[in-house]
């Protein structure tokens, strides 16, 4: 346990611009867009007659719409953090057991008594924990300070932020919801993250193109060997990976129930297999289902075999 | 005396090329031996089945563990220093010390904090900072600071300058080497290890050309110089290896009584990389 704890502290040393710098930069973006809308309000309206009515407009709706707009919003607020977090543990991965066999480096490593095993499983738990955990630590300290920005400017118009939004808007409950939406998309994600791992063990040299190539050129043969049989076009590798990411556990934007209007949204609701309402259940039904047990085969044979690699692995 | 590495019939395969062509040899606790050959001899193969990075064919223990298997326990005993430049760049001096301390069960971050305090390098440092020769003393610390058995250096003084290299070798041999350990050090740099070794293997073509202690080599080699008009003497008395430096004729020989030798002119040990030499252009040695 303790070899772990320093195998992913290590990982972390060495991907910290990744992991911490880059939800930060988002924070401050966040920070500044607001600050940034602020100051252009207040300059074409010093005497914040538009910034007044609005919020007074916000004030005199229904508070069961105020609620929930707030709480959609609240879901839908970590778009940008979620987005890169997704690249970010990308290409982790894919450098994940290539880029120490490229410096050389995997000499120093495998010259001290940490075992094969626990390298993949500190590797594949920094992508899983530790990477969405930091984005999420970072993107609430966000919304705290979005969220007393706010308060200030409505305190100035005149209005009482408590009643406004504070009190109306589940804010905690929408973080927690993202927490957790990020966690079981570590889950849903495996197979993923155990093919990108694969080819970073595997790949001689520019892991990309290997993670990307194989897929594509078996999907393409798929859909033009269908065609010459059926002139039809089935179900491919594109379509499968595009349902999977359909039905992530991840809070996506969309429509989540037909009628419903734009909001938050489990995955893409394009397709029926799943709830895509934003619940912890409906999360769970994902890890408990069907495709997340094929994807735990894959991931299995792909980590088998990333680890049979490893083991053999030195610098070339 | 028990034997720190055991190999028999030990041989590595690229393909249909063998690296390392069925060879036996045993190195006992508290030598330090060295393995030399030329580029492409099978040295970095052997070292890496030793050390558990590759696989091989035959039998190989490694303080009693097979290194193939065995690698993350065998490394509780067994340090190694590739070759200068494998420590993370990315890396700061701290990190390093941190994380050794944790994974391994022998490290001491006093003994590593009072080497590096001879050197320039600081805690703060990152790796890809260092110049050469302080990333190869950084890691000579970390390894120093390291209770093993066994310490593998696979051409430690790579591209270091030479008042680095000479320090490399005093340090570890004053600071390091017991009666309880043992060191396999690779180099091209024969002369600089030289006075250090206990034990000569030489590699060739995947195949050990010669494997005896530094006393046999003493005992047994002799290098005899004479001027030309005797050169055809000692021709006819079966010299391994013959040169010829400053218009002078030098034999090696091998198991030739000595007072036989000095009559015909000046008799002495021949140098480590002479018998090299010689071993590998002659053939048998």
């Amino acid at each position: 346990m303790k070899r772990l704890l320093a195998l992913m502290k290590r990982e972390f040393w060495e991907n910290k611009g990744a992991f911490r710098t880059t939800p930060i930069v988002i924070g401050i973006i966040y920070v500044l867009g607001l600050l940034m809308a602020v100051i252009t309000t207040v300059y074409f309206d010093n005497e914040f007659h538009t910034l007044k009515d609005a919020i007074r407009f916000i004030a005199e709706q229904d508070e069961g719409i105020r609620t929930r707009i707030l709480y959609e919003g609240a879901l839908s607020s970590a778009g940008l953090f979620t987005v890169a977090l997704g690249f970010v543990v990308f290409f982790y991965l894919l450098g994940s057991l290539y880029d120490d066999r490229k410096d050389r480096s995997i000499l120093f490593w495998k010259s001290l008594p940490a075992s094969d095993t626990l390298t993949l499983t500190s590797k594949m738990l920094s992508a899983m924990v530790t990477a969405p955990l930091i984005f999420w630590l970072v993107f609430v300290a966000t919304m705290i300070l979005l969220t007393i920005i706010a308060s200030a400017i409505v305190l100035v118009v005149g209005e009482n932020p408590l009643t406004l939004f504070l009190g109306a808007g589940n804010l905690f409950k929408a973080w927690g919801l993202i927490l957790a939406s990020y966690l079981a998309n570590s889950v849903w994600s495996l197979p993923l993250y155990g093919w990108l791992m694969l080819v970073s063990a595997f790949a001689p040299r520019i892991p990309l193109l290997f993670a990307v190539l194989p897929p594509v050129v078996f999907a393409v043969l798929q859909i033009w060997i269908d065609f010459l049989k059926t002139f039809t076009f089935k179900d491919n590798l594109f379509g499968v990976i595009g349902e999977w990411f359909a039905n992530s556990p991840l809070i996506l934007s969309g429509d989540a129930h037909e009628g419903s209007g734009p909001g938050a949204a489990l995955g893409i609701p394009i397709t029926d297999t799943f709830d895509h309402a934003v619940t912890i259940g409906n999360m769970l039904d994902r890890l408990f289902s069907y495709q997340m047990f094929i994807g735990l085969v894959i991931t299995s044979i792909c980590m088998a075999a990333a680890l049979y690699l490893r083991h053999r692995a030195t610098d070339n | 005396m028990s034997n720190v590495i055991e190999a028999r019939g030990l041989t590595k395969r690229y393909g249909r090329t063998k690296a390392v062509d069925h060879i036996d040899f045993e190195i006992p606790a508290g030598r330090i031996v060295g393995l030399i050959g030329p580029n492409g001899a099978g040295k970095t193969s052997a070292l890496k089945a030793i050390l558990g990075l590759t696989t091989f064919e035959g039998d190989l223990r490694v303080l009693g563990k097979n290194p193939s298997v065995d690698r993350a326990a065998l490394m509780e005993d067994v340090c190694f220093i590739a070759d200068v430049a494998v420590l993370p760049r990315w890396a700061r001096a701290w990190q390093l010390i941190e994380f050794t301390e944790k994974i391994h069960p022998r490290f001491s971050r006093e003994k590593c904090l009072q080497y590096l305090k001879h050197t320039k390098v600081t805690l703060d440092h990152k790796v890809k900072q260092l110049s050469k020769g302080m990333v190869a003393q950084l890691h000579l610390a970390i390894v120093m600071a390291i209770d093993a058995r066994l310490l593998v250096l696979d051409e430690p003084t790579l591209g270091l300058d030479i008042l680095y290299r000479k320090e490399f070798y005093t340090n570890l041999l004053n600071d390091y080497f017991d009666e309880q350990r043992s060191i396999l050090i690779t180099t091209h740099q024969v002369e600089e290890v030289e006075h250090i070794l206990s034990d000569l293997i030489f590699i060739q073509e995947g195949r050990i050309a010669l494997d005896c202690t530094m006393e046999e080599v003493q005992e047994r080699y002799m290098e005899l110089m004479v001027p030309p008009e005797k050169a055809e003497t000692a021709r006819a008395m079966n010299p391994l290896f013959e040169r010829v430096m400053f218009g002078r004729h030098i034999f090696l020989f091998k198991d030739v009584a000595r007072d036989q030798l000095e009559s015909l002119g000046e008799v002495r040990t021949p140098n480590v990389a002479d018998l090299f030499v010689a071993t590998m252009s002659g053939g048998e040695a």
